[in-house]
């Protein structure tokens, strides 16, 4: 097996290679070949809130093919003071488990941040999948956009 | 049977134009687990009415762990390698890491028993599969399994048209013991199980090409306020559960003797 790691920042970490010795196929080569993904059906428009909130309007397709169109999004909504990005999920027409996962690294990063996330826009389709997979118990779920802001501008 | 009129076609198109692409890829949401068939050779250990744990419950660092293996040489899609991974997944597993389906398989909602062996002690949980498409599935942990979190099993063609199978987990050690216990030794072993699990599977296609992993610690912080988690650890109750085998054999004993 080959083998490459790194944290969130890309920074290697080797603590843990000297305990493996055993295993005859680990061994301490990098993996150098990215594989490119295809295109993302998504977009995200951002836009301002207020000075402290923005707005993240997802369109189309959540999936791992998703992740630099969501970061860079991201990166563009918090440019500033901005202490809370609500991300608008009006216009969600497909989610998969890879997109999960996305937004569970983009709330990590947000919390780093000293950030908040909320949402608003979900259909009872995606509320449900926010609830099987408990992303509802970090992420705050808005009716409207209105109820959103005024939950981010109120902490 | 009556035939549709047009308002019943008009009803059952507006429905279907509603109901999102992905909604029969989904599991229903549950509160907690439910199990009504134990397949043959698995133990309902830690499985019924527990409740799901994502990767935000847990209590140790998040890791994203992705293993692949190229199916080079072969003319396959990753629709048949997925295909053939839901139906012969628990073959894939190695001997210390057995999965038990039910009758339905790999399909959303339905819920897989393990029967592991972690340094020699039995450890009984289960994962339930969340999503299910064409291309990959993904299973879901429950409280006191070994990792909060998810793994998705896919497969897709690289820019070489060549078909890539991928395992990728988010998760974290679900309390402090597994952490530990990961640090030590476990974070090889479940290596160990998933490269074993993908060879396998290049195996079946007549492949054998290394598995590469690529390790990213998404969030670094320890989750202090799931700490209480140890209450639900498998591992300690398979081992008192694993320890009242003979009690529960003297009663079955005793029962049958006295209807």
């Amino acid at each position: 097996m080959t083998e490459r790691e790194t944290d969130g920042d890309q920074i290697l970490h080797g603590s843990l290679h000297s305990l493996r010795g055993e295993y005859e196929e680990i061994k301490e080569i990098y993996r150098t070949r990215r594989i490119e993904m295809p295109e993302a059906q998504v977009k995200m428009n951002v836009r301002k809130a207020s000075d402290k909130t923005s707005i993240i309007d997802a369109e189309g397709e959540l999936t791992a093919f998703a992740e630099d169109v969501l970061m860079d999004a991201y990166n563009r909504a918090s440019d500033g003071h901005v202490r809370a990005i609500i991300l608008n999920f009006e216009g969600l027409e497909y989610m998969n488990s890879s997109g999960i996962g996305l937004l569970v690294t983009l709330l990590i990063r947000i919390n780093r941040e000293k950030q908040r996330l909320l949402t608003y826009g979900l259909s009872d389709h995606y509320r449900s999948i926010f609830q099987i997979t408990r992303l509802d118990d970090a992420i705050a779920i808005h009716d409207s956009e209105e109820e959103a802001v005024r939950a981010a501008n109120s902490a | 049977m009556t035939e549709p009129t047009p308002q019943d076609e008009r009803r059952e198109e507006e429905k279907l134009k509603r109901e999102p692409r992905d909604a029969a890829f989904w599991a229903q949401r549950v509160e907690r687990l439910e199990v009504s068939d134990v397949p043959e050779g698995a133990a309902n250990v830690n499985v019924q009415g527990r409740r799901e744990v994502g990767a935000l419950q847990g209590f140790g660092k998040l890791w994203q762990k992705t293993y692949q293996v190229r199916l080079t040489g072969i003319e396959t899609t990753p629709e048949e390698v997925v295909r053939v991974w839901k139906k012969h997944f628990p073959e894939f597993q190695p001997p210390n890491s057995r999965f038990y389906p039910s009758m339905a398989g790999v399909a959303p909602g339905e819920v897989l028993f393990i029967s592991a062996s972690v340094g020699g002690m039995p450890v009984y949980t289960g994962v339930r599969v969340i999503y299910a498409d064409d291309e990959s599935f993904t299973v879901m942990t429950p409280e006191g399994h070994p990792e909060s979190g998810w793994n998705t099993f896919s497969a897709y063609q690289d820019d070489d048209g060549v078909t890539v199978a991928q395992i990728q987990s988010l998760s974290r050690a679900n309390d402090p013991i597994y952490e530990l216990g990961f640090l030590i030794v476990g974070s090889t072993e479940q290596e160990r199980i998933w490269t074993h699990v993908l060879k396998s599977l290049a195996a079946h296609f007549g492949v054998n090409e290394p598995v590469t992993l690529e390790k990213v610690c998404v969030d670094p912080k320890v989750q202090w306020s799931q700490v209480m988690n140890i209450w639900q650890n498998a591992g300690a109750r398979s081992m008192l559960y694993t320890m009242a085998t003979p009690i529960r054999w003297i009663r079955g004993s005793i029962g049958r003797r006295n209807p």
